[in-house]
């Protein structure tokens, strides 16, 4: 074998590891899913709490409460329900507008959405405790989307 | 793009497959960033799928397990999509990229001890993905004479070759500190890795 070049000897150790620990399978994808979740979500616009009823027990342990969103024209009442570690969100966007509802879990990809019915209501199920927001996509493309800020279940 | 196709795109003066060269990479993420910036969704992605596959390797040279190495890519990506404005020059977006990947990657690596070592053992039952049968034979040869020159290397050396061969120009400042080298060390001691490489290059080929 010929004296190798710096350059060549580096290409061989990319080589190597390409082969030997290569990138996982999706990663790719996940990344830019990601990536474009976040990116979507500068430009979101947020909506103001103006809402928020004190905690009602229920029976078993299990709890409940509400919160008021607004943005613009658009009013969302959440109930918020835990049971566990699990929790529910019955949601009702007023006045009624076909959308896509996504549940954002802490900083992970979108794993849980719903579309507006056309009485305006939604419902998210067994959605993990902890940090949330919901970001609003109106199905109208004219219509930017816009999110709640983050609340804890 | 994938992997495979990047390792086979170009010639043979090297011995086995050429892989691209991580000025083209970085080139290729510039013009992704650029895009992105002015407005075009798809330039983001572009900028990602440029650089991931070399934030995964130098993340891994860290010792990371599988899982905890994506979250510090991901973290990566979230920090790159928040502070995008604090990137003042995108010729620089790579390097930008490849130090908070190292930094975060070092910052886990300490912290938790998350770092469950990655031996040796454990990757070597890995083969290559998506080979035609034809290729396998020949190149599974090659392919050995090439891991067992890296595996002879030391620990430090295996490394330290990893990052800087994914790098381009890698912050030496920053890479004496995750790899507890004095700084004026890192020139020499590359040199000196790259040199045990030929060597052992030169006498898996003889053999």
């Amino acid at each position: 074998m010929s004296e190798l070049s710096r350059d060549a000897l580096l290409g061989i150790v990319r080589q190597v590891w390409e082969e030997r620990d290569p990138v996982p399978d999706g990663l790719v994808a996940r990344m830019q899913a990601t990536a474009a979740i976040a990116a979507s979500d500068l430009d979101t616009e947020l909506m103001a709490l103006v809402e928020r009823s004190t905690e009602l027990v229920g029976a078993r342990g299990s709890s409940a409460y509400t919160l008021r969103f607004v943005h613009g024209g658009t009013d969302l009442l959440l109930r918020i329900a835990v049971d566990g570690n699990r929790s529910r969100v019955d949601g009702w966007v007023v006045p009624p507008e076909p959308m896509t509802i996504r549940a954002l879990p802490g900083e992970e990809p979108a794993i849980h959405d719903a579309v507006v019915s056309e009485s305006g209501r939604f419902e998210l199920t067994d959605l993990p405790v902890g940090l949330m927001r919901l970001r609003l996509e109106p199905h109208d493309s004219a219509r930017p989307a816009f999110a709640t800020p983050t609340f804890e279940i | 793009m994938t992997r495979t196709d990047s390792a086979r795109a170009s010639g043979d003066d090297a011995p086995g497959r050429s892989t691209t060269p991580p000025n083209q990479i970085w080139a290729r993420a510039t013009d992704g960033f650029n895009r992105w910036v002015a407005g075009d969704p798809a330039g983001l992605d572009e900028l990602v799928a440029a650089m991931t596959p070399v934030l995964w390797h130098v993340v891994r040279a860290y010792r990371l397990p599988e899982t905890t190495a994506e979250d510090v890519v991901q973290t990566t990506w979230l920090a790159l999509v928040n502070r995008r404005t604090s990137i003042l020059d995108p010729v620089a977006v790579g390097g930008w990229l490849t130090t908070t990947a190292r930094r975060e990657a070092w910052r886990v690596a300490k912290a938790g001890n998350a770092a469950t070592p990655v031996e040796d053992e454990e990757l070597a039952p890995r083969l290559p993905r998506q080979r035609s049968a034809e290729d396998a034979v020949v190149q599974r040869d090659e392919d050995r004479r090439l891991w067992a020159a890296v595996d002879e290397l030391p620990e430090r050396c295996r490394r330290l070759l990893r990052i800087v061969a994914f790098e381009n120009r890698p912050d030496y400042r920053q890479l004496a500190a995750d790899l507890e080298m004095p700084v004026g060390s890192i020139g020499p001691t590359r040199g000196r890795c790259l040199a045990k490489l030929r060597v052992a290059l030169m006498q898996a080929g003889e053999s």
